[in-house]
């Protein structure tokens, strides 16, 4: 596929979201008041912990720091793996998929470009949570940005896998998604946004706490809390980025395959645009 | 406000014999979800539907073909399968030489569909901004959107809606916008699911001119693929009609050719004046001894109205003018009624040993 042709449909999808975003001001200016709120209260909550951090734990000597990049982290993460499946959802609700599938443009792409609006709005609240703190709570970050950056991508395309995934399960069985059910909230509970996961083994136990090790967004996050709180470079952060890779190789071809099974499924059902 | 016209001048063309869509032995059966595991769970399930079965024909370049039929007749379900968003069972379709399921975006190249669902555009967003992201889908840049954009606004009397939210637009702005996003790109097909649903007497009028526009480009011959439960539209617009009954094409033929394959008996009306209405009775009598015939009073005085019904073209009608005019009685008009489509689609429906029997 040509792939300037593939970005000016990706620019159309994000232009058109723009606009339909424009076309209800207040909601955006909510959701960033929302995130000021919870930015403070979080300044409050961390406030109760200071001179109690536990040497263990050397990402969380500042909690404001790391609750922060929890929390930009899990609104990445939250729109990588469930943004494919509702994009899709959306598109057969409002009963506009049939007349998008009339035009020259595959299925996959049609699913990419209309969740990348989301991952444009995702950047932008979740550089809130950084910048809010930042900006109002002295909380200052250190490290390579670029290789921050680059876990934070590599986090969301093995997330996005999951999220084909999701997309594929909606469009057979229309609702209920359990991806997003056991990812959203496990990835919440066991990749340590809120907590250090080594509290889980303390409390738990090593087989609950093995859970954390199958979370893709556990790397992605200690990648990227090391980067920018403990400010340890590429040689450094080598394990979880393998690791990150390995769960790519696995998934992408994994979810590619199953993706173009339910889409095949639903054609032959006739059930593409109903919901 | 006149009617819309594709190209605004242009001369008149008439349907040529090359195929542009061919529908060979199509079949879609909607599969039970599922089959194996309610079956193994014992529960319970409806049979598959056969939604059309074995359907062959083809769409001539620059002709309307109409498709007629009940609801749940298979109609959607074949514009579907052309527009190649449901897959058939067996058999396949081709556009402009591309298969349906093996090129299915050579053929949504070709093809554009204009339904009257409502809910497929964005009600948020202008007319306008509407037609520009699903031009860019296309594959247009922007120049070309906007150029082509502002040609099908105004050709399609649309021009003061252009920035109007879809929701703030009429009906029948709505079903125009429909058309203009179908034509884009420029397609050289055209798939019209009832068109003129829900639209008010003028602007049905309106976009059947518009319609029938487009297929007399001379430049550009444009072949539409049009379905209907407005009969009397499928007969003014349609070069050829297809009837679809239970999934299976039950005739196809120009529509003056099925109402006359469906019965060619005609019933007369002729509305005269005469001096003497007993002579002309007992002239009639004499000329047809076993044919049937009423002769009653006008609803004009002094007029006298003959109802008899004749095969086509027989000499009957020969016959009794010239008893008219031997009885020195004046002609008023002559009135003639055949069978119309609705009465052919009556036909079709019906059982299929009914239909015999009428046959025989």
């Amino acid at each position: 596929m040509n792939p300037l042709l593939f970005l000016r449909r990706i620019w159309a999808f994000v232009v058109r979201d723009w606009r339909l975003e424009l076309s209800y001001r207040m909601q955006f200016f909510l959701r960033v008041l929302s995130i000021l709120i919870l930015v403070t209260t979080f300044f409050f909550v961390s406030r109760i912990f200071v001179g109690f951090a536990d040497p263990r734990f050397t990402q969380w000597h500042d909690p404001l720091a790391a609750w922060l990049t929890g929390m930009a982290m899990l609104n990445y993460f939250m729109t990588g793996f469930s943004s494919l499946a509702n994009a899709i959802r959306q598109e057969q609700v409002q009963g506009t998929l049939e007349s998008v599938l009339m035009t020259p443009i595959s299925v996959p792409t049609v699913i990419v470009a209309s969740s990348a609006w989301d991952f444009v709005q995702a950047t932008l609240f979740s550089s809130l949570y950084l910048v809010f703190g930042w900006l109002f709570f002295n909380v200052h970050y250190m490290g390579n940005f670029l290789l921050a950056l680059a876990f934070l991508l590599l986090t969301t395309v093995v997330l996005s896998c999951l999220g084909i995934l999701s997309a594929s399960f909606a469009m057979v069985f229309k609702r209920g998604d359990p991806f997003g059910v056991f990812l959203g909230a496990g990835s919440a509970l066991f990749s340590g946004v809120f907590f250090p996961t080594q509290l889980i083994r303390d409390y738990a136990g090593g087989a609950v706490a093995s859970v954390s090790r199958v979370l893709p967004a556990t790397y992605g996050l200690d990648g990227l809390r090391r980067v920018l709180i403990e400010g340890q470079g590429f040689a450094q952060v080598r394990q979880p980025l393998i690791s990150l890779l390995i769960f790519l190789a696995v998934l992408l071809p994994l979810s590619l395959w199953v993706f173009s099974r339910a889409v095949r499924r639903a054609k032959r059902e006739g059930s593409l645009i109903q919901y | 406000m006149s009617a819309a016209t594709f190209p605004l001048d242009s001369s008149v063309t008439a349907p040529n014999g090359k195929a542009v869509v061919s529908v060979d032995h199509i079949s879609k059966t909607y599969p039970v979800p599922f089959l194996r595991l309610k079956k193994a769970f014992k529960r319970k399930f409806k049979p598959p539907v056969e939604a059309v079965r074995d359907v062959s024909f083809e769409v001539r370049e620059g002709e309307i073909f109409g498709l007629i039929g009940p609801n749940g007749a298979g109609k959607t379900t074949l514009t579907k399968i052309i527009a190649t968003l449901i897959q058939p069972t067996a058999g396949q379709v081709t556009v402009k030489g591309f298969d349906s399921v093996q090129d299915d975006l050579d053929v949504r190249r070709h093809v554009g569909l204009a339904g009257a669902e409502e809910r497929s555009f964005y009600w948020r967003l202008t007319a306008e901004q509407n037609l520009q992201f699903f031009a860019r889908l296309h594959g247009l840049s922007g120049d070309e959107a906007t150029t082509r954009i502002s040609h099908l606004l105004r050709a399609l009397q649309l021009e003061d809606s252009a920035r109007k939210r879809f929701a703030e637009l009429s009906t029948g702005n709505k079903q125009g916008l429909a058309i203009a996003r179908a034509l884009l790109a420029n397609p050289p097909v055209l798939l019209l699911d009832e068109p003129t649903r829900s639209l008010d007497p003028l602007a049905a009028t309106r976009m059947r001119a518009t319609i029938k526009s487009l297929t007399q480009d001379a430049a550009r011959r444009v072949t539409v693929f049009l379905t209907s439960h407005n009969l009397a539209e499928v007969e003014e617009l349609c070069n050829r009609v297809a009837i679809i009954s239970q999934g299976e094409i039950r005739a196809l033929d120009a529509p003056r050719n099925l109402r006359a394959t469906h019965s060619d008996n005609e019933k007369v009306s002729i509305t005269f004046t005469v001096e003497d209405a007993m002579k002309v009775e007992a002239a009639l009598r004499d000329a047809f001894s076993s044919h049937p015939f009423t002769l009653g009073r006008g609803e004009v005085s002094n007029t006298w109205t003959l109802a008899f019904s004749r095969k086509a073209n027989d000499q009957t009608l020969d016959t009794v003018l010239r008893v008219l005019h031997n009885a020195t009685s004046i002609v008023k008009s002559i009135e003639s009624e055949r069978a119309t489509l609705l009465e052919v689609l009556e036909h079709y429906e019906q059982p299929d040993s009914q239909q015999k029997e009428k046959g025989e």
